[in-house]
């Protein structure tokens, strides 16, 4: 008899991989494969897809293959530079991306929340050299394409939506905050993203409780030296921000 | 920036320690931090090594917090440099004092911030 485990059961590794980061992972999955507000969901697997093998291509590693939909050849392109050329993202690229075929500035937001959410938990895995978690199988549906009726131009190059400008159902995505941190505000013009960011950035990193100063009894590094390998992460990155 | 703009006022933390090897950054068992840091973000050979001077020196739970850590990072670094995110004019202001010592306004990325 063959047994399955359940998805980022951590069963098989000896690394203590805390309950409150495998549900993380498995919400993670659960909103990657569901239907999006631009992509289909088959769509955003593919977005998935195309981000695990911009890094085998990086790493050397054989080719894992495409998602299960064709993406607009802007969205692949995009995949690509996010994963694999990253100090050479800027303004011009941008507007060529969001105004190329298939692609608008929401389609954009859309797949760098799956892109990055996605490679955050692929390199949590990579990290402590587990192998990475099949891809689900996508949620059928047609896109619902609902732009967030507040979203203005506030700095960052795509429109976002601040807290006062929120509609009605996506109240929740700053948690009641009067002020989005830019980061979180950054992927507005799709709320989702939002949700899943602040999901795995609390699992991963640092909590609410955690902002106002205390810190989680589960939390085994220090505050300064989470920042530090945090800082680290970024300069090898060339993250200027 | 980030731990820039955190550590301000606190004196034990060097912050040109996370950008220079050769700087210690007074944060207990940074150096080893940083070299897990180092070997999971540049996939290079001596990952499981580096790893396990960090089991050694802190054990297994520190282990996965760091590498929590380091995905978190590869995430946010992402979402900053693919949306051109501004540093707003305090935190621009403020951190002079520091960046160059961090050596990192030759970041090419700085163009997208400070546009």
């Amino acid at each position: 008899m063959t047994t399955i485990s359940a998805p980022f059961a951590y069963v098989d590794t000896t690394w203590p991989v805390l309950e409150r980061m495998a549900e993380a992972h498995r919400r993670s999955w659960e909103m990657l494969a569901a239907l999006g507000e631009w992509w289909t969901g088959a769509e955003r697997i593919s977005i998935a897809a195309e981000s695990r093998r911009a890094s085998a291509l990086v790493d050397g590693l054989p080719d894992p293959g495409p998602g299960p939909a064709e993406l607009p050849e802007a969205a692949t392109f995009a995949v690509h530079k996010l994963i694999a050329d990253l100090p050479n993202v800027t303004k011009d690229w941008y507007d060529e991306v969001t105004t190329a075929d298939g692609m608008t500035d929401a389609h954009y937001i859309e797949l760098l929340g799956v892109v990055v959410n996605v490679w955050s938990v692929d390199e949590f895995h990579r990290a402590l050299s587990l192998p990475l978690e099949p891809l689900p199988d996508p949620i059928a549906g047609t896109p619902g394409g609902i732009r967030p009726s507040g979203a203005k131009p506030h700095g960052s190059w795509p429109p976002t939506v601040w807290p006062d400008d929120l509609d009605e159902r996506d109240l929740d995505i700053y948690d009641g905050e009067e002020r989005a941190a830019n980061v979180r505000a950054a992927m507005s013009l799709h709320p989702d993203s939002v949700r899943w960011l602040g999901d795995l950035f609390d699992a991963h990193y640092l909590s609410w409780i955690e902002i106002g100063g205390e810190q989680e009894p589960f939390r085994v590094l220090t505050r300064p030296q989470r920042e530090l390998v945090a800082a680290r992460v970024s300069a090898l990155n060339e993250c200027f921000y | 920036m980030l731990l820039g703009r955190s550590s301000e006022g606190d004196d034990s933390v060097n912050l040109n320690g996370t950008v220079r090897n050769e700087v210690d950054s007074g944060v207990e068992h940074g150096e080893v931090l940083l070299r897990y840091s180092d070997a999971a973000v540049g996939r290079t050979a001596n990952l499981a090594e580096a790893r396990e001077v960090v089991n050694t020196a802190m054990g297994p739970d520190a282990v996965v917090d760091c590498a929590a850590t380091i995905a978190n990072f590869q995430r946010m670094v992402r979402i900053a440099d693919g949306c051109g995110i501004p540093l707003d004019s305090i935190s621009r202001r403020e951190s002079e004092k520091w960046r160059e010592g961090l050596q990192i306004d030759g970041f090419r990325s700085r163009l997208n911030t400070f546009a």
